[in-house]
């Protein structure tokens, strides 16, 4: 198992840009996630790492195995990477049945027969599928087609393992699951994989580490989950990673108010350049708290139960936000009706410039 | 995410970096067999139709054009196309309607007997009409004639409504078939909002069924339209004796007449460009049309619809169908067959006068085994050539997208606009001595060039829809796993769309086995093919000889028919 390191990478089709000036290290024995928006170039970075394109600009290194370098003009072919790789639409051949599909990557590396359905039954195993070894791919539901795909890049010993979005098509509960068994092949085979998703709730789940990647292909923050969740970098991650209310503030008479078509008054901390104008305070729903003390007040437009939690919205002047508030706080403190007036107080605030034109609730 | 369109593309450009690939070898091979099977013969009609020794003249064209024969060529190929595309049309959505709306009964069996037109040979059936309504000495016209005490015969097949009524019975299963398709993938509660909005049925009918099916029905139209203006067998056989020429039937006769010469292979060419201009024309009107029609209501997803109950009509309406079913199937098939046990034409058909004598001779003769040797030898080559030649193109037009794809995907389709005669002389005049002294006239390598550049989109149709269906995917993912260019290919590719070659292969081998348009003017004295034989010998006036080996024919048409039917159901299964 080897760390990947990608420098200075740079993957453009015809005139657009996917990628430019990519750079990111990820450690040996980790998951790393890949997270972003749809169509930031996530998928893209990936099949330069396959092999599958050719960046501009750049090298890509596994361990100490130089795969690509573009100004030393070196450029391993994709059979040749030794990467393992599960497609986002599992890419099981379907005309192979499931075993004949995990044998072949090391039927291509000429081993031994005997070694080769020693080794395919074990990687069958690990994803339990050994029953299924005799069946056609048409025969198995998209969760087990899945497996197969993982027991295909598991059989050899691959470098890195990469796996794109490969849970997208499942159930929740399949989901969940899927995504365990991942974690336990890893931590069996201390495997590097490199996981891609959209989805951050899959990823803080899964990974080690996340990085995460901006709309335009550069890469925003990188860290553990929880450092990307309790530090988020900028506002892109703290809106992508979660659900996030936002409301501007604004320098009022008597200090700082929230301008939310009429101003109210704000005693919470507030940095200063926060002030200078063009601001908005970004909470997350589970940061709001019911507080009858508070001078800040909130009209309840709707309550809905989701089983553990109670979801909300209310109206902050003209704004709306959304509330959740935890079984326990609901408990302790009662929970507000429907075209109830509450009192509101926020925790955890951030400050970010507002977006251009952009209203969020 | 979404994968990228050109994913493979990709690949193939990160490939491209060594000199010599097998990717760049393949496009190389494509672009040089297509330049040699189609574009060479397609140039060579255009040059010798306005240049002479290689000077620009136009005389020979500009004659061709005035010549009154022409004239009334054309005009009659126009009158027979436009007849029959109106009146096959009009039959073709009617029994759609019927078979995919209504409850009538039987509809399974009905349908499986309304694409038997579609397999049928039409000048067999052209052969069979003229036994019975010949103007001169038809069966049924003598049985009439006596039966109604007439002086005249009452019918008379060899007119222009006549062909026009042979080709709308072997024409109308193209709209047939198409508009029972759509019918059947239409979303039914399209038709059921209008009811229940309050539309009468007949409005129902009219105002929504019709208008949604209105891209198959001309679809199916404008394939009625091409054909007939390209057909030689049925124009030959009815008109011919006549003097009613239509453009195809009169390029054969202009070469005929000059007995191969090279001036007569000139006039034919010319006349070869009116032709394609005149197909061109319809193959435009069709893109027009078809790119006007909105298919999205249109799912892929097959749905019951409510049918429409027929009450009183639906008995009327059942024997309609079954006599139109005896009437353009049974009837000439059961004459062709009763034909060829006489011992002489013209014979009542009586079983005194019946043998087997005919069989006989068809069987000993020479001339007809070969005629059966070169037909299955020419087919079964061409299907196999076209096959994998139909595929690389496909490959590398889907997969590989070189710089041309445009252009190599446009070569290939171009045989398909080009009517078989226009085929046969550009053909003729590439390859008989003009270009680096290769001279393949008169020999059975002439025929399989022909039948090449003819059918190979065929193959290349059926090849690309399944390539297609193999993502990108699932290459890429045996290059990662280890597999070579080559080994992916031959490993997963190849595998994959084999069903889709081998079906490519029957559609070529089943049309070529009964092919006359094409090999009428390139058969030489030891190299005629199976429709050719059955032509010459009932031009010889040998009748009887030529329906038996026409039943030989329909034998072995139905046989391979079968088998093909058995093979691709079993593949279905899997």
């Amino acid at each position: 198992m080897a760390n990947v390191k990608f420098d200075n990478i740079t993957v453009s089709y015809g005139n657009h840009t996917v990628l430019k000036n990519f750079s990111l290290e990820v450690e040996s024995g980790k998951i790393v996630c890949l997270v972003g928006p749809s169509g930031c170039g996530k998928t893209t970075l990936v099949r330069a790492l396959l092999g599958l394109n050719k960046p501009e600009t750049g090298s890509i290194m596994v361990g100490e195995r130089c795969l690509f370098d573009a100004k030393k003009r070196v450029n391993v072919p994709a059979e040749k990477r030794n990467i393992g790789i599960v497609f986002q639409d599992y890419a099981v051949w379907p005309h192979m049945t499931v075993l004949e599909n995990v044998c072949y990557p090391l039927k291509k590396q000429r081993r031994p027969k005997d070694e080769i359905q020693k080794r395919a039954m074990r990687a069958l195993e690990q994803v339990h599928m050994t029953e299924y070894a005799k069946h056609l791919p048409n025969q198995l539901s998209g969760g087990q087609q899945q497996r197969v795909a993982i027991a295909r890049a598991l059989v050899v010993d691959s470098d890195v393992l990469v796996m794109d979005e490969p849970i997208t098509n499942l159930d929740a509960k399949l989901r969940e699951e899927m995504l365990l068994e991942i974690r336990m092949i890893q931590k069996r085979l201390n495997a590097t994989i490199l996981y891609i998703t959209h989805d951050q709730q899959s990823a803080l789940q899964l990974c080690d580490k996340m990085a995460i990647m901006e709309q335009d292909g550069t890469l925003c923050q990188y860290g553990t989950d929880e450092e990307i969740i309790l530090h988020p970098a900028n506002r892109f991650t703290f809106e992508f990673i979660g659900v996030s209310n936002f409301l501007p503030v604004e320098k009022g008479s008597n200090g700082a108010v929230l301008n939310c078509g009429s101003p109210i008054p704000y005693d919470g901390e507030i940095p200063q350049e926060a002030l200078a104008g063009g601001y908005e305070m970004g909470v997350r729903p589970n940061d709001i708290v019911f507080d009858a003390s508070s001078p800040i007040l909130a009209k309840v437009t709707s309550r809905v139960f989701l089983g553990s939690e109670y979801n909300y919205f209310l109206t902050v002047g003209d704004r709306q936000i959304r509330v959740q508030q935890s079984m326990l706080d609901a408990r302790t403190r009662g929970v507000a009706d429907e075209g109830e007036t509450v009192g509101i107080r926020f925790l955890n605030t951030r400050f970010y410039p507002a977006k251009k034109g952009a209203q969020t609730v | 995410m979404k994968r990228y369109d050109g994913a493979s593309a990709e690949l193939a450009a990160v490939d491209g970096r060594k000199r010599l690939n097998m990717d760049k070898v393949m496009t190389a091979i494509c672009f040089v067999l297509l330049l040699v099977i189609v574009v060479i013969p397609i140039v060579m009609i255009i040059y010798n139709a306005f240049f002479n020794e290689g000077k620009l003249e136009l005389g020979t064209f500009v004659d061709q054009i005035k010549e009154e024969k022409n004239l009334s060529a054309m005009w009659n190929t126009l009158k027979i196309a436009i007849g029959a595309t109106i009146l096959g049309t009009i039959m073709g959505v009617f029994y759609a309607w019927l078979l995919g709306r209504s409850d009538i009964p039987a509809k399974g069996l009905m349908r499986a007997l309304f694409n038997i037109p579609y397999m049928f040979p039409p000048f067999l059936g052209a052969m069979a009409w003229d036994m019975m309504f010949n103007g001169r000495s038809g069966y049924i016209n003598k049985f009439l004639r006596t039966l109604l005490g007439l002086k005249t015969m009452p019918i008379n097949i060899n007119s222009v409504w006549g062909i026009i009524f042979v080709e709308v019975s072997y024409y109308f299963p193209f709209v047939f078939m198409q508009v029972v398709s759509a019918l059947e993938r239409m979303d039914p509660t399209l038709e059921e909002s209008a009811r229940i909005a309050g539309a009468k049925q007949r409005q129902v009918i009219w105002k929504i069924t019709l208008p949604l099916v209105k891209p198959a029905i001309s679809a199916g139209a404008l394939l009625i339209l091409t054909t007939s203006l390209a057909h030689f067998g049925v124009p030959a056989i009815l008109g011919y004796a006549r003097g009613i020429y239509t453009l195809p039937t009169r390029i054969y006769a202009v070469i005929y007449n000059s007995g191969g010469s090279f001036d007569g292979i000139r006039q034919g060419a010319a006349l070869s460009v009116m032709l394609v201009v005149v197909v061109s024309l319809a193959l435009i009107l069709q893109n027009r049309i078809l790119s006007a029609g909105s298919y999205d209501i249109i799912k892929g997803k097959s749905m019951r619809p409510t049918l429409i109950k027929l009450r009183g009509a639906k008995i009327p309406l059942l024997v309609l169908a079954i006599l139109t079913l005896v009437l353009i199937v049974i009837v000439p098939l059961v004459m062709i067959v009763l034909i060829s046990f006489l011992k002489a034409y013209g014979l009542p058909l009586a079983f005194e006068n019946f043998t087997l004598d005919q069989y006989k001779t068809v069987f000993a003769s020479n001339g007809t085994i070969d005629s059966i040797k070169n037909s299955l030898f020419a087919s079964i080559t061409a299907g196999i050539v076209c096959m994998f030649l139909g595929t690389l193109v496909a490959y590398v037009v889907q997969k590989i997208r070189p710089k041309g794809k445009g252009a190599l995907e446009v070569i290939s389709m171009l045989p398909y606009a080009i009517p078989g005669t226009v085929l046969s002389i550009g053909v003729i005049l590439a390859w008989s001595g003009r270009i680096l002294g290769i001279n393949l006239y008169n020999t059975i390598w002439i025929i399989l060039v022909a039948y090449l550049a003819r059918y190979l989109s065929f193959s290349m149709k059926t090849s690309s829809a399944a390539l297609l269906q193999v993502h990108s995917s699932l290459e890429e993912a045996a290059r990662v796993c280890g597999a070579s260019h080559t080994e992916s290919l031959a490993d997963i590719t190849l595998p994959l769309i084999r069903p889709a070659m081998v079906s490519g292969f029957f559609l070529i081998f089943l049309p070529a086995m009964r092919e006359v348009t094409t090999s009428i003017l390139l058969y030489g004295p030891y190299t005629r093919t199976l429709g050719v034989q059955i032509y010459s010998l009932r031009d010889a006036g040998m009748i009887p000889q030529a329906a038996a080996l026409a039943t030989v024919a329909i034998g072995i048409i139905i046989v391979l028919n079968t088998i093909v039917t058995k093979l691709t159901k079993d593949r279905k299964g899997v």
